[in-house]
């Protein structure tokens, strides 16, 4: 354990150094990061200064599901953003150096990209966060204050884990096939649909962002047990899924793993 | 012309090669209509007008955001400052070609297969969903909404074009590409309209340029822009894009005598 938090440590200094050297491209990579969190919240803000609810949420509602989606989606990112570059590391023969090394292969490429600019995105975010809780949890009691407090956390926790199995199924299909490493863009553009609660999409798009590609699992439903509003069924079905696609993932990854063959000279 | 033409057929040629990172592209699209027509839908339940837009309107806008996100914002400058940073231009520069004109040429190929997916994609939506569009109830709002968006295809060129030269000071300007292009998004009305927004923000994009890429002739061809607002509004258009084609021209000269390449 001791030697992975080494090796994770020293590549994130790594990526901290490349990032602070091309610190004008980092800072515009980040100004349209915040950019894009500051618009958002404008237009949710906004929208409600026209309308009581959306969909029977409230502003502060609707607030929490953005900021949970921000929250989930950016430590996924943080953790796991080296796992796009993976058909890069195919093509150029550093996937093969990284099979030598005596550390497991996945957590190598997860780790080749420790992105500092997403955790300069979490200030505002979590200050946010801190901001729109009292205000959903005032009326509660203490004992629902920290049942729903801990679930939302778990399944923060469980939204983590979903992103990070979709990003290892992509990752095994770019090994296996040396392309397709375009796919986790489409992971990208689908996840953004869990901007807003899922409650305003049809019952059709709601079982496919639940059952097939499971954004609403990801970040929406720890605002719903927050809110108090996810049944004890959804909470078995959310972990069980997050189980069994981390399951599938890992198989597929060292399947993958099997078949490579070295395609750099 | 004949080179021009070439240019162009290769470029289509080329986006319909690369079939993967074109329905990614696509697939952005698809998710921004789906997700604000759900939001817009959600915010509508139980009202036919709001924010001045009958439900009809605000649809209409929706599905053209998507349209005109393809016809105006599809470029390929993002290729420019690659091939600025690489060298890669030095071979363009001694070809018997205008820079420009090519870089138009490949817009233009990519403009045209992304508007070409982006109607099958809105009509697909309309009928599945059977969503009510709003038509001109004047045959020369169509005219007139042209001529909006012929302005806002060059000021977008322009500025796009404008940004990309900052690559031949330095490598670095990517970063601050994304940042200018959401905050271009986001306050042309490529998300959402703009009247949406505080009256205070209304009044600063109002003079800003990135209104009039989307924002502006989308509400001309919803009609909601007529008269003396209409008459401004293409003032504001031509009057950024006259500032612009001289801003562009001396950025090029100006980065032509910074640029420098070595090897081969």
């Amino acid at each position: 354990m001791k030697r992975y938090w080494q090796v994770w440590k020293r590549l994130a200094v790594m990526a901290f150094l490349m990032q602070f050297t091309n610190r004008w491209s980092s800072l515009g990579w980040l100004g349209g990061k915040f950019v894009r969190l500051a618009f958002f919240i404008l237009f949710i803000v906004s929208i409600f200064r026209h309308v009581p609810s959306v969909a029977g949420y409230s502003l502060e509602a609707v607030a929490l599901f953005f900021l949970t989606f921000n929250l989930v989606d950016i430590i996924a990112q943080i953790l796991i953003r080296g796992i796009y570059m993976v058909g890069r590391d195919i093509r150029e023969g550093d996937m093969d150096f990284y099979l030598i090394q005596p550390v497991n292969a996945l957590f190598r490429v997860c780790s080749n990209l420790v992105d500092f600019l997403d955790f300069l995105m979490l200030i505002p975010v979590v200050g946010l966060i801190l901001w729109v809780f009292p205000r959903i949890l005032a009326g509660y009691s203490g004992e629902a204050l920290l049942m729903n407090g801990l679930l939302y956390v778990l399944l923060c926790a469980n939204g983590l884990v979903i992103a990070f199995s979709i990003h290892v199924l992509v990752a095994a299909l770019t090994l296996r096939t040396q392309q397709m490493e375009e796919t986790i863009w489409m992971y990208r553009d689908l996840v953004n649909l869990g901007r807003f609660p899922v409650d305003i999409y049809t019952p059709f798009l709601q079982v496919i962002l639940t059952f097939v590609f499971p954004i609403a699992v990801m970040v929406s439903y720890p605002s719903k047990a927050l809110l108090g509003l996810l049944s004890p069924q959804k909470i078995v079905l959310a972990f069980a899924l997050s189980a069994a696609l981390l399951a599938v993932a890992l198989e597929s990854w060292k399947r993958a793993l099997k078949h490579y063959s070295s395609v750099s000279s | 012309m004949g080179k021009y033409w070439a240019a162009f057929s290769l470029s289509i040629q080329q986006e319909l090669y690369y079939r993967a990172s074109f329905l990614m592209e696509r697939a952005r699209s698809i998710t921004v209509i789906i997700a604000f027509y759900a939001f817009w839908s959600a915010v509508f339940q139980g009202r036919d007008t709001l924010l001045g837009y009958t439900r009809s309107q605000m649809f209409t806008y929706i599905l053209g955001m998507n349209v005109l996100r393809a016809l105006v914002f599809s470029d390929k400058t993002w290729e420019l400052m690659h091939e600025i940073n690489t060298g890669k231009i030095s071979s363009y520069l001694m070809r018997p070609i205008s820079y420009v004109g090519f870089c138009l040429s490949r817009d233009a190929a990519d403009k045209a297969t992304q508007l070409v997916s982006s109607i099958l994609e809105v009509a697909l939506a309309a009928w599945l969903l059977k969503i009510p569009l709003y038509w001109p109830a004047h045959p020369a709002t169509f005219a007139v909404f042209g001529l909006t968006l012929a302005l806002a295809i060059v000021l977008y060129f322009l500025m796009s074009y404008i940004v990309a030269t900052f690559a031949f000071w330095t490598s670095e300007s990517a970063g601050p590409r994304f940042c200018f292009e959401l905050f271009l998004e986001f306050s042309s009305g490529a998300f959402f309209p703009l009247d949406v927004l505080p009256r205070i923000f209304q009044s600063v994009f109002s003079f800003l340029p990135f209104a009039s890429l989307l924002y502006f002739p989308l509400n001309v061809f919803l009609e909601r822009i007529t008269g003396p607002l209409l008459a401004r509004g293409l003032g504001v258009q031509v009057f950024w894009a006259v500032l612009f084609v001289w801003a562009a021209r001396r950025l090029w000269e100006r980065g032509l005598k910074a640029y420098s390449a070595d090897g081969g």
